[in-house]
């Protein structure tokens, strides 16, 4: 029994693929040979990762039977929409559980050391895959409409195909609102703050409009600004600015009081001045809540100009384009787009952390 | 626990009524909000033509964000109003809508300038911006500016196009030098903002021979090709145009239960109701080929549909009436 150590999604993966086998051929254009393929694949993999195996063959055993299956199930899905079977789903979930089992394997025990450094991004990366996967064969395997919700081979296709719109959509939106309002919101934003901690009447009179204005709906503040401004970009990053400003203001106001008495005291024993004391200590204090600010402003920017867009606006950016393609029936491009606005949101906020472990390496939370 | 019990009553109540008249359920969707354009429905709802048929109608209304296609794809409706245009090209995507009914003859949009704007004629124009509404109904003005073979990218010698908002702002505030209303609707507000007839230019689309068709009634070509969905159709639709009879003989009361359905300003809804008459011309909901083939053509000459549409209307339902 040493030899073999069987674990419960190795188990269910062989019950899965042995029901699959009830309803042979999976979809109308895979033959009864092909679907037999993926089954025998399935139980392959799911009988030898049970054995006493070394990490390495187990990963690769797990590895080449969950993706082989995949690969078998998607490309038996061509011209066959909405025609699968219940056991083309049994075999999908087997080989879905054979890659849990390689994610389970890859994690190790979860004792430290277990696992390679690798497996930090491996593991993210596989559950994605697999997500994607399912996605792809449930829609098209079960037939769902297009129009409710496209699988992502199509979605890829249209980001391959639409380089051009989409190219423009960025530039519209991210290069010019969103860039624009940012900097300028952040930064004023910034500015009011170290003045209103200067002048504590400023802060008194600010902070309650802030609160105010940050519970603004943002559907409500679009139109106006596509009134005062136009219905270009400028109105767009307006709306940013507005939506910006507040946060940075209160989150920079509370970071200035971060310092503790006896620093403060520290720096009137050597004779500072005000703005010597701000400079020296208080900013450096400040500097954890002002990077919480930006990180916040980083999506909140993305989404205001994006919504801003649903309103007044010139026939490019990224916000036209998802709300009209919706009333075109283009659900893919509706996709695409949504696909681009993770991945720069993702980029965007990724490169401020990054920038804030370089300035605030000196925070206990870094400490290794 | 009083509220549990009244719930319990509620919910009695409504399957007695449910048991009690076996109506068969039709749900509506509109295209757009409440209001006199949609008049006849609400009109045979609360006049009791649809009762008389033996059906259960619920209107949904519309609005910005409410794609009709989409609604009837999910499952949301069993028959929707929507524009020829947004509606073909949805049944390219894979929504097997057909016409079943088309109770507007004539388009009511148009195209209106200042008269004392740098656009007089279709020749000027060339770099100047003009304002559209999308979500469907973008459809003509491209037909329209593929006919006179300009660019909509902008530039000197194509024109700038604006997604409108659904208003007549952009106008008043110089935003654009032209903007898209519809003679029931917008063109009404330009007229209370302080323009009088003569101060606007007008480009009428169905004046123009431009016009794509637009209201009419969609259902699913899988829902149809049951017997007994169809005969719900032909009552639904003949009880519907029993209530547009109604509604363009009496604008006034039409108006008054557009107002009870959730409509705005009384005033506005009487004068719909007027200009939506003149598009329904006689109440009979046939469609004209002509008109459809015109529709199918343009949108198939500025690529929006790729390939001649088939069965995309049809008179069965029409033709029983």
């Amino acid at each position: 029994m040493s030899v073999f150590r069987p674990n419960w999604q190795a188990l269910m993966s062989l019950l899965a693929s042995l029901y699959s086998l009830t309803a042979l051929p999976f979809t109308e254009s895979m033959s009864a040979a092909s679907s037999l393929t993926v089954v025998a694949i399935l139980l392959a993999g799911a009988l030898v990762s049970m054995l006493q195996l070394s990490f390495a063959v187990q990963t690769a055993v797990l590895t080449l039977s969950s993706f082989g299956a995949a690969a078998l199930l998607i490309a038996g899905l061509t011209d066959a929409f909405g025609t699968a079977t219940a056991g083309y789903f049994a075999a999908l979930i087997a080989a879905w559980l054979l890659g849990w089992r390689l994610v389970t394997v890859l994690s190790g025990d979860g004792s430290r050391g277990s696992e390679g450094r690798g497996s930090t991004l491996i593991v993210p990366a596989l559950f994605g895959i697999w997500v994607v996967i399912l996605w792809e064969c449930i829609v098209r395997g079960a037939g769902v409409p297009f129009v409710l919700l496209p699988p992502p081979s199509a979605i890829g296709l249209r980001i391959t195909t639409s380089t051009s719109i989409l190219a423009a959509d960025f530039k519209q939106t991210v290069l010019k609102a969103v860039l624009f309002g940012y900097v300028v919101g952040s930064l004023t934003g910034f500015l009011v703050a170290i003045l209103a901690d200067r002048f504590r009447f400023l802060a008194s009179g600010l902070l309650p409009i802030g609160n105010m204005v940050s519970a603004l709906p943002m559907i409500g503040i679009a139109p106006i600004m596509v009134i005062w401004f136009g219905f270009d970009w400028q109105s767009k990053a307006a709306v940013v600015i507005v939506m910006t400003f507040f946060p940075m203001l209160v989150n920079t106001l509370a970071g200035l009081t971060a310092t503790s008495e006896m620093e403060r005291d520290l720096m009137r024993t050597y004779g500072a001045t005000h703005w010597q004391v701000l400079l020296k200590l208080r900013l450096q204090a400040a500097m954890p809540f002002i990077f919480n600010a930006l990180k916040i402003n980083s999506t909140l920017a993305l989404i205001g100009a994006i919504v801003a867009e649903f309103f007044g606006t010139p026939i490019v950016g990224m916000g036209f384009r998802i709300s009209t393609e919706v009333g075109r029936m283009n659900l893919d491009m509706v996709w695409a787009e949504i696909a681009m606005a993770a991945i720069v949101g993702s980029l965007f906020y990724g490169a401020l952390a990054l920038l804030e472990r370089a300035v605030t390496f000196w925070h206990p939370s870094y400490r290794r | 626990m009083k509220k549990t019990l009244g719930l319990t009553l509620a919910l009695t109540m409504t399957l007695m009524a449910g048991a009690a008249s076996a109506a068969d359920k039709v749900t509506l969707q509109l295209k757009w909000v409440a209001q006199a354009q949609f008049a006849g429905y609400f009109v045979a709802k609360e006049k009791g033509f649809y009762d008389e048929a033996g059906l259960d109608v619920e209107i949904k209304p519309g609005g910005p964000d409410i794609a009709p296609e989409q609604v009837i794809a999910g499952g949301g409706a069993d028959v929707i109003v929507d524009w020829m245009g947004g509606a073909l090209a949805a049944r390219e995507k894979g929504v097997g809508l057909v016409n079943i009914a088309q109770p507007y003859k004539k388009a009511g949009m148009q195209l209106v300038c200042p008269a004392d704007g740098p656009v007089q004629t279709e020749e000027d124009f060339k770099g100047h911006t003009l304002g559209v509404w999308f979500y469907g109904n973008e459809y003509p003005f491209f037909a329209w500016m593929n006919k006179l073979g300009l660019s909509t990218e902008g530039g000197e010698d194509g024109v700038t196009v604006l997604k409108q908002s659904f208003d007549v702002q952009p106008l008043i505030q110089k935003q654009a030098d032209c903007i898209s209303v519809m003679t029931y609707n917008e063109y009404w507000q330009l007229i209370d903002a302080g323009y009088k007839a003569e101060d606007l230019i007008v480009f009428n689309y169905s004046a123009m021979g431009n016009d794509l068709l637009e209201d009419g009634l969609y259902a699913m070509e899988d829902d149809l090709a049951d017997p007994a969905f169809a005969e719900k159709m032909v009552k639904f639709v003949e009880a519907s145009m029993k209530g547009w009879e109604y509604a363009i003989a009496n604008p006034e009361e039409a108006a008054g239960i557009v107002m009870d359905n959730g409509g705005q300003d009384e005033n506005h809804q009487v004068r719909m109701m007027g200009e939506v008459a003149k598009l329904i011309d006689t109440p009979d909901a046939k469609l004209i080929p002509e008109a459809y083939e015109r529709t199918a053509k343009a949108l198939l000459d500025q690529g929006i549909i790729t390939k001649e549409p088939e069965g995309a209307w049809t008179s069965d339902i029409t033709d029983k009436m």
